[in-house]
């Protein structure tokens, strides 16, 4: 017999979502328009690929998180754009590299968690802030350079109805639950997360599936880079900005406990839809836009203190 | 009045000739001290006299925009055309950080530096320390971003509230007097956007036709100029007849967002080459005042002239031009909009600077 109270914390979150994009049509008339709703799932797509690689660490658990990534963002934005010279043929190799640009700097994270017990926390901070160096030395802060035609039909493109990068984050993400849940990758991520201990003496290599994970992380977020820079058409220092924050928001709100071994992605679509549906209703709701923190922090408070999934001792 | 008008317009021009780097000869004059109806207010620095080479600080607010990259360049490239007066320049950025800033400001003057410049992240936060470095009797010149009070020596710039007024000038004479329009900021609490803002709303005064709809903040930036106009035509669609952009910077963000939605609106912004390009080849109504990075070089000029005793305009007002795609009663343009928009240059180009090829941000 499931108990009222597990239903809760189980679809907690699911229910704080459907009330909030009801609460929202009733407040702006906007809110429910077609156009509207492309313009808040387009971004949010992004922010979901990021918000995919997070949950993979977070999972992790003790204190595993990602700041990285939006430093990852900004730097394959600053790629594509002085590497492509807007044209489309440039378009794939570039892309390529902007990838393993991605899982390189996961690998970095990995190796300084696992073989140099840093804190991710620290580690993770380190390199964000090393590749913002990296990004300025290379720019020396004036971005050059334009994006590809297809590139920008990646980030603002449809096919029919739905956005490209929602199709493109809904690829992902069937991905991401294939791999969480039927691969013996998934299970022991779980069983890292859950209980380090046993996972080694279970003979797991966890030092392994750690670094792995944090090459996913890394990747995803290039992947996003590479949609949120179709998506604006510009090159700009601030794209990105504030994803590392808004990710690990989305994926604590969706369920997934930094103590690790539980959760999942399902939880972190709805966490990044309620995050994206926030900002929207602020804007349309003409508060100045400072008000976007305080209704994000409001609701990561309300989440966490009645939606999200109680740690069992 | 319409004769004043006509030479302040062909001043400008001429100041914008000199700004893209055609005329020959550097300027002397300073335009609010040439053009001043009144008397001219200097500064008499014979206080900070001191004997070269001199130490100079400059603490900037962030680098975090093209722009501010172009004036710190600037700075630091003037200064090394001065060797024999300048023994050392100090350059500190605060990542738009006001707390960041503040202890910058403290590392200078650790460092013994004679003269501090400063381009303040907020005009209040900074306004403490830059106020108690001016009471002790050290020099201080704000540049670009100004603090609150009048505790400092001279303040260099291209007047922000010319850029605001004009820029609203011509969006209500090309609406015709009548229409709804959305503004877009650049950084909260900053004296530069303020100003801009002020200017922007002396103009509107004189026309109760339009309507403002909303002002929201962009932080300079194209990504959250795209995301806050989408909203904004979410919520108003096609109520909304013009858009008032302080800056190119979150304007070409703002155009993205109407090119998107099919709407093509009049707007203002700066000289950021990619606004004035997108402009063009969207074919958009447009206008802009020019924002001149180097001022960042002309602040440091003002610097040595303190250091060496000599009396200083309190404003200290750069030469700039105004440019449009639609010429209107008041607003004409000083060159035309096709000549600036330099499409074979990068997005994130600026016009209005001295940058010599080793200081190029490129």
């Amino acid at each position: 017999m499931i108990s009222k109270k597990l239903l809760f914390e189980k679809y907690g979150i699911y229910i704080f979502l459907l009330i909030l994009f009801v609460c929202s049509s009733f407040l702006s008339p906007a809110f429910l328009t077609p156009q509207n709703l492309r313009n808040i799932f387009t971004p949010a797509a992004t922010l979901g690929m990021v918000a995919i690689g997070q949950t993979f660490v977070i999972l992790i658990g003790r204190g595993a998180l990602d700041l990285s990534v939006a430093s990852v963002m900004a730097t394959v934005t600053v790629i594509t754009s002085m590497n492509t010279h807007g044209q489309d043929a440039l378009l794939l190799p570039v892309s390529i590299a902007c990838l393993l640009f991605g899982i390189l700097v996961g690998l970095t994270n990995g190796l300084l968690v696992t073989k140099r017990k840093v804190q991710p926390f620290i580690a993770t901070l380190g390199m964000m802030v090393i590749l913002q160096g990296v990004q300025f030395l290379f720019t020396k802060g004036v971005p050059k350079g334009t994006f590809p035609p297809f590139l920008r039909f990646m980030g603002t493109g449809s096919l029919g109805p739905v956005p490209v990068s929602v199709l493109s984050f809904a690829v992902l993400l069937a991905f991401a639950v294939i791999v969480l849940r039927k691969t013996i990758f998934g299970r022991q991520l779980y069983a890292t997360g859950g209980n380090i201990n046993a996972a080694i003496i279970s003979g797991y290599k966890t030092d392994l599936i750690i670094i792995v994970t944090y090459m996913i992380s890394g990747l995803t977020a290039a992947i996003a880079g590479l949609y949120l820079s179709g998506w604006l058409g510009i090159s700009d220092n601030w794209v990105g900005k504030g994803y590392e924050v808004d990710s690990i928001a989305a994926v604590v709100m969706g369920g997934t406990s930094f103590q690790g071994g539980k959760g999942g992605v399902f939880g972190t679509t709805a966490g990044v839809l309620i995050i994206a549906t926030l900002y929207n209703l602020v804007l349309l709701l003409h508060f100045p836009l400072h008000f976007q923190y305080i209704l994000k922090g409001g609701a990561i408070i309300l989440a966490a203190a009645f939606y999200a999934r109680r740690v069992s001792y | 009045m319409k004769k004043a008008l006509f030479l302040l317009t062909a001043f400008a021009f001429f100041g914008g000739l000199v700004t893209t780097g055609f005329a020959a000869e550097q300027r002397q004059w300073d335009r609010a001290s040439l053009w001043n109806p009144g008397t001219v207010k200097m500064v008499d620095t014979t206080q900070y006299k001191k004997n070269p080479p001199y130490k100079i600080g400059f603490s900037n607010a962030g680098i975090s925009n093209s722009w501010a990259v172009f004036m710190h360049q600037e700075v630091q490239a003037e200064a090394e055309r001065h060797p024999d007066l300048i023994k050392k320049l100090y350059v500190t950025e605060a990542k738009g950080k006001a707390d960041k800033q503040i202890s910058d400001v403290e590392d200078l003057i650790a460092k013994g530096i004679d003269i501090l410049i400063i381009r303040a992240t907020t005009e209040a936060a900074l306004d403490p320390v830059v106020t108690r470095l001016h009471k002790k009797g050290f020099p201080v010149i704000t540049v670009s971003k100004g603090i609150k009070s009048d505790n400092y020596v001279s303040f260099v710039d291209a007047s922000n509230y010319v850029l605001g007024r004009m820029n609203m000038v011509w969006l209500c004479e090309i609406l015709k007097g009548k229409g709804n329009i959305v503004m877009l900021g650049g950084w909260p609490g900053a004296g530069s956007v303020a100003d801009r803002k002020t200017g922007a709303d002396e103009a509107l005064a004189r026309y109760p036709g339009i309507k403002v709809l909303d002002y929201q903040y962009t932080h300079f930036s194209a990504t959250e100029g795209k995301t806050v106009m989408q909203a904004m035509i979410q919520s108003y669609g096609k109520k909304i007849d013009g858009v008032w952009c302080d800056s190119g910077l979150q304007g070409v963000g703002a155009l993205e967002a109407m090119v998107e939605a099919g709407m093509k609106l009049p707007i203002t912004g700066d000289q950021l080459n990619s606004f004035m390009c997108r402009v063009q080849k969207h074919n958009f109504k447009g206008v802009m005042g020019a924002y001149p990075p180097r001022m960042g070089a002309e602040a440091v000029k003002l610097a040595l002239r303190v250091l060496q005793g000599e009396s200083v305009p309190r404003h200290f007002n750069v030469a700039t031009l105004v440019s449009t795609t639609d010429e209107t009663a008041d607003i004409k343009a000083d060159v035309p909009w096709d000549k600036l928009a330099q499409p074979d240059k990068p997005d994130n180009w600026w016009l209005g600077h001295t940058l010599p090829e080793k200081w190029l941000p490129y």
